[in-house]
């Protein structure tokens, strides 16, 4: 079972290719939208130093961009 | 070997796609991705024939057509170089090397590799990329609730970064190269008029300053050659585009501003056996209709090249 956690914003189009990846792979994912979420937001940025979205925790994998070969590899 | 090879993923690419598809034009189709610039648009109005669009949606709707007409598609790869072989067509042909150092080789090309972010070029830039500097402002300017941010530039896209962040930036500089700005009339006059920007004519940016992240921007006054820090987290890049036409650059015309220069009337560039179109060439207005009908005419002329040259093979 993987653990996915996608850090976004409601304009940012990579952060919906994203979804829409794990979306069609049937792979479930927690979304923060750190647009609203002040929490999740420090999070983010402690997790991955970046001020950019989107950032995705694949188990503990920190991944900045959507980089499908990353994510693929993260995924088990 | 193919007949034809077009490089690049948007309208433009996916036009000639489609057309060559239906010519039985033998065809590779190499590009990084699908969609080209206007992926990361909310909506799309002026996509013709379609009422409004997402720029992922049209990106999901080219990629899908061009797939259902026969190219074989190379995705995931960057052209790097493209030599002539032989002297080129009609004679030779063309070889081409992507990134990852696969090649293929072509009587043809269509260049629809459309364009790229400018960068500043200045220190601190490449380091603090993603830590508070920005090229997406459309996805990043939420995480700026609160924090002072600087826009670098003055077209349109300057002008939307700054529409983007007034809702949650404190302060908001914009930093505009001349004297006026450029870009849409009626957007301009809402940010002047917006208390929380401040617009620094014939200023330019010099370092973007921080450790971990951004602290702040060293910009100059042109006029009087003073520096001045600006206190900011963000570091808004919009200073427009260049085109991505590197690979053809020993082979093709180039204007001054690195465009493709084409014949208006059939896309083909000043070398043999090359077309190109969209925002690589050096058409006066960039848009995703005109990229594509562009490209339809280029794909029109590669065929009659290649049937005057006899170098054509489905009806052989």
């Amino acid at each position: 079972m993987n653990n996915i956690i996608i850090y976004s914003t409601p304009t940012c189009v990579y952060c919906k290719m994203a979804k829409e990846y794990f979306k069609t792979k049937g792979v479930e994912f927690t979304e923060h939208n750190v647009a609203e979420d002040d929490a999740a937001r420090e999070d983010m940025l402690k997790k991955s130093g970046q001020m950019g979205v989107p950032v995705i925790d694949i188990n503990g994998t920190i991944i900045v961009g959507f980089n499908k070969p990353e994510v693929e590899a993260a995924l088990r | 070997m193919y007949e034809l090879v077009i490089i690049g993923g948007g309208p433009a690419a996916v036009a000639a796609g489609v057309y060559a598809g239906r010519k039985r034009i033998k065809t590779a189709l190499i590009t990084e991705s699908f969609g080209g610039q206007s992926i990361v648009s909310n909506e799309i109005y002026n996509w013709i024939g379609t009422k409004a669009i997402s720029g992922l949606s049209l990106a999901q709707n080219l990629e899908a057509h061009v797939r259902d007409h026969g190219a074989e598609i190379i995705d995931g790869e960057i052209v790097t170089a493209i030599a002539k072989i032989d002297g080129g067509p009609p004679t030779g042909h063309f070889l081409i090397t992507t990134k990852s150092g696969k090649t293929v080789e072509t009587k043809t090309i269509f260049m629809a590799t459309g364009s790229r972010r400018k960068r500043l070029g200045i220190p601190g830039e490449d380091r603090l990329d993603g830590r508070g500097v920005v090229f997406c402002s459309t996805c990043d300017a939420p995480l700026f609730k609160g924090k002072d941010i600087a826009i670098v530039g003055a077209g349109n896209a300057a002008l939307e970064a700054a529409v983007d962040s007034i809702p949650y930036a404190n302060k908001i500089y914009m930093l505009v190269r001349g004297s006026e700005m450029r870009g849409d009339a009626v957007t301009q006059e809402k940010i002047k008029s917006h208390p929380k920007v401040t617009i620094l004519f014939n200023t330019v940016s010099q370092e973007v300053l921080g450790e971990k992240s951004v602290t702040g921007l060293r910009t100059i006054e042109k006029t009087t050659n003073k520096a001045t820090d600006l206190a900011v987290q963000g570091v808004f890049v919009e200073i427009g585009s260049r085109p991505n036409s590197d690979p053809a650059k020993e082979l093709v015309s180039l204007n001054q501003i690195g465009e493709i220069v084409v014949d208006h009337k059939t896309q083909a560039s000043s070398c043999s056996g090359i077309w190109a179109a969209g925002d690589v060439s050096d058409v006066l207005y960039k848009q995703n209709n005109i990229s594509a009908g562009d490209a339809v005419k280029a794909v029109l002329n590669v065929y009659d090249f290649l049937h005057r040259n006899h170098l054509f093979a489905a009806n052989k």
